[in-house]
């Protein structure tokens, strides 16, 4: 088969595999030669991430090069508790199109819609084109395909809701935080208590330009301690009120049995009201922030169980975008098929026509070879008006089929010419036919 | 037919924006609807100076001019706003307010006044154009003032959906309104201004019968509601944003009111 991508991903492998096949840079390089060497491959990218470890191939040549990069990914994965097949998916032809596609555009990730792949799936690509190798190893096929599927990841971003919203409480977070300040720098931020997650979230919220972290927690040396890891400061429980004053975000995550910002509390920090915008995450359990704080009109207050249904939310925001990112993956498909095609139509053009030729001369020679009467004159006629009679009949259907190709319907007309005229031994290996 | 064509242009950048709110697209669609906004306004431009030129007047009187001309101040604040990426979306709530302007406009027709006018010139001019800026600085607030009671709403209610994409940081929209008011304010101030100043002078009274006169001063006195809705007892901006937006309601109410109680010289009222 002509392109093929074969590999493993999260689909079909777990973890413990993925990991023992992930190719770093300098890895995929030498993983590349070693295919151009062993089993002569004109064209590959390897793809190598967290989620994927994946090479496209073109042309396949007899399976060579599918059986040489298995032989490479066993070497690399080591002893294995099934076998390497069992963890293996393939696509060929088009499928490959389609499937890289949706690679680029985020369709095929863990986290539907994640932006990452697209950038990996540039360096995989700008990879193969930095190998000193000659012929380059992304050629003109894998070349094209792999800058129609940085162009499609874009579109598909742009156009769809794919990419939209955060999938982690941390970014839903951050999102917040920027739908309500706009500009985080300078924003100052209060933390009370010392979980896991609230420091993702300060981090977070630190990579914005927010300053002025203030640490509160029952244990001073605790606060102290994260204090120095946030680059804040720590203040004692006893002035919590002061110290929630000066907030424009509280992120709470004590493990108090009872509510620690009371509204006594928040009157003692704001005793003539609230006049500016409080954005308050709660993420304890049982929660640090009395419930009724939310019904401040200033006041926008977040638990654990808003930000796990808005993580959900945002998911299911995206997985509805996929029909309509689908719709452009299919078009932009046909697309790819059509200019593969194109490179095909001068060949077979010239194939047709040279078929034709054969015939006509073949057809010619056994005609005048019984007719030794005719003087060279009227040979040459005879000759000129099989010339026209070929001329005038294929005249049509190389029209057509160039207008074909212009109107991006090519591919099925090239296809069907090959059939037609018993041409199928082409230049280039069809996309999806043997190499 | 040349005040129509900004109309179309309008309706058309309008229907791209909701476009890009139910679609979620943050590519090349705001894009598109920026420029179609962009359009209209030089289209718009083309139909005021082709009015200038036909009748010789710059087109402040007469009711279709008149709305035709404050249309145009508030497709050139929007304008302005477009290159800032997030303020840019106040176009949503912005441009249903200058459709309408420019549709009742090209319904009345855009033609001058056959009334003769005693205050002109350069003092009128200037009278005028303060006056439409400072309507269309409240305009502004409102827009910025429905949206951000819509993305208050949605970060309250906790549903990060197509609105709170869609709709810029409450802090944007604040300060969007904040600029609309106090420009807005400025200009209406001084506009009143003049006209008192030319009115006492010429006239000898304040000519508070005037249906003109008690709508700008219901007008000036609704902007001061709002400045002080937002600034005394604490700064407060949703109090601010739900000012701007009742405010503004409260300004269209009023001239409507006035407009078919009182009735006017057809000039503006």
């Amino acid at each position: 088969m002509s392109l093929a991508v074969v590999g493993v991903s999260h689909h079909t492998a777990p973890v413990e595999v993925r990991e023992r096949m992930v190719f770093g840079p300098s890895e995929a390089a030498n993983a590349l030669i070693t295919l151009r060497e062993e089993a002569e491959v004109e064209e590959a990218v390897l793809l190598s991430t967290c989620n994927r470890t994946e090479v496209y191939l073109f042309p396949n040549r007899d399976d060579r090069p599918i059986r040489s990069w298995e032989t490479l990914l066993e070497r690399k994965a080591g002893r294995l508790d099934q076998t390497l097949g069992d963890y293996l998916f393939e696509r060929r032809g088009d499928r490959v199109v389609r499937h890289l596609f949706q690679v680029s555009a985020g369709l095929d990730s863990m986290v539907t819609g994640e932006a990452e792949i697209q950038g990996q799936v540039r360096d995989a690509y700008e990879r193969a084109t930095a190998l000193p190798v000659d012929p380059p190893m992304a050629g003109p096929v894998l070349n094209r395909l792999f800058q129609m599927a940085l162009s499609v990841g874009g579109q598909v971003r742009s156009e769809t809701a794919i990419g939209h919203g955060r999938v982690s409480v941390a970014s839903v977070a951050v999102e917040l935080a920027r739908k309500i300040f706009g500009s985080l720098r300078g924003k100052r931020v209060v933390i009370l208590g010392a979980g896991q997650t609230g420091e993702l979230i300060v981090q977070a919220l630190s990579r914005e330009g927010v300053k002025g972290v203030t640490v509160v927690n029952r244990t001073y040396e605790r606060a102290v301690e994260l204090a120095r890891q946030v680059h804040g400061h720590a203040v004692e429980m006893e002035r919590l009120s002061e110290a929630l004053a000066s907030a424009d975000i509280i992120l709470s995550s004590t493990a108090a049995p009872h509510p620690v910002v009371t509204r006594p509390t928040f009157e003692a920090a704001f005793p003539r009201g609230l006049h500016r915008p409080l954005l308050i995450i709660d993420i304890a359990l049982p929660r640090d922030v009395a419930p009724d704080l939310g019904d401040e009109s200033e006041v926008f207050l977040y638990n654990v169980d808003d930000l796990r249904k808005i993580v959900d939310e945002q998911l299911q925001m995206r997985e509805g975008s996929i029909p309509a990112a689908d719709r452009i993956i299919r078009a932009q498909s046909d697309e790819f098929r059509a200019w593969y095609a194109s490179l095909e139509v001068v060949p077979v053009i010239r194939r047709m026509r040279g078929r034709a030729d054969e015939l006509r001369h073949a057809e010619l020679e056994r005609l005048l070879r019984g007719m030794d009467h005719l003087t060279e004159g009227d040979r040459g006629r005879v000759e000129e008006f099989s010339r026209r009679l070929m001329n005038k009949l294929l005249h049509d259907p190389t029209v057509r089929l160039r207008k074909g190709m212009d109107r991006g319907g090519g591919a099925d007309l090239v296809d069907a010419v090959r059939f037609l005229y018993g041409l199928e031994e082409g230049e280039l290996p069809p996309l999806d036919g043997e190499g | 037919m040349t005040h129509l064509l900004p109309l179309f242009l309008y309706t058309g950048a309008f229907i791209l924006w909701v476009r890009c709110l139910v679609r979620g697209s943050q590519g090349r669609g705001p894009l598109a609807a920026s420029i179609l906004t962009a359009a209209g306004l030089l289209a718009h431009a083309v139909a005021l100076a082709h009015f200038w030129l036909q009748y010789g007047e710059l087109p402040l009187v007469g009711f279709g001019a008149a709305l035709s001309s404050l249309a145009f101040v508030g497709a050139l604040a929007l304008t302005v706003m477009l290159p800032l990426r997030e303020m840019s979306r106040v176009a949503i709530a912005l441009l249903p307010f200058i459709i309408a302007l420019q549709g009742i406009a090209v319904l009345l027709g855009v033609e001058p006044t056959p009334l003769a006018l005693d205050f002109e010139g350069a003092g009128f001019v200037l009278h005028v154009s303060l006056a439409f800026l400072g309507y269309q600085g409240l305009a502004v607030a409102f827009a910025a003032g429905v949206l951000y009671l819509i993305q208050h709403h949605e970060l309250k209610a906790k549903r990060l959906g197509r609105f709170f994409h869609f709709i810029p940081p409450l802090a944007t929209l604040d300060r969007l309104a904040r600029i609309g008011l106090w420009a807005g304010f400025a200009c209406l101030t001084l506009a009143l201004a003049f006209g008192w100043a030319w009115t006492v002078e010429n006239r000898g009274s304040l000519a508070m019968g005037d249906p003109k006169v008690v709508w700008a001063i219901l007008s000036w006195l609704v902007f001061v509601g709002i400045l002080g809705a937002r600034v005394g007892g604490g700064r407060n901006d949703y109090r601010g944003a739900l000012a701007a937006v009742i405010g503004f309601g409260g300004v269209i109410c009023s001239y409507l009111v006035l407009r078919l109680t009182v009735g006017g010289d057809g000039l503006f009222l």
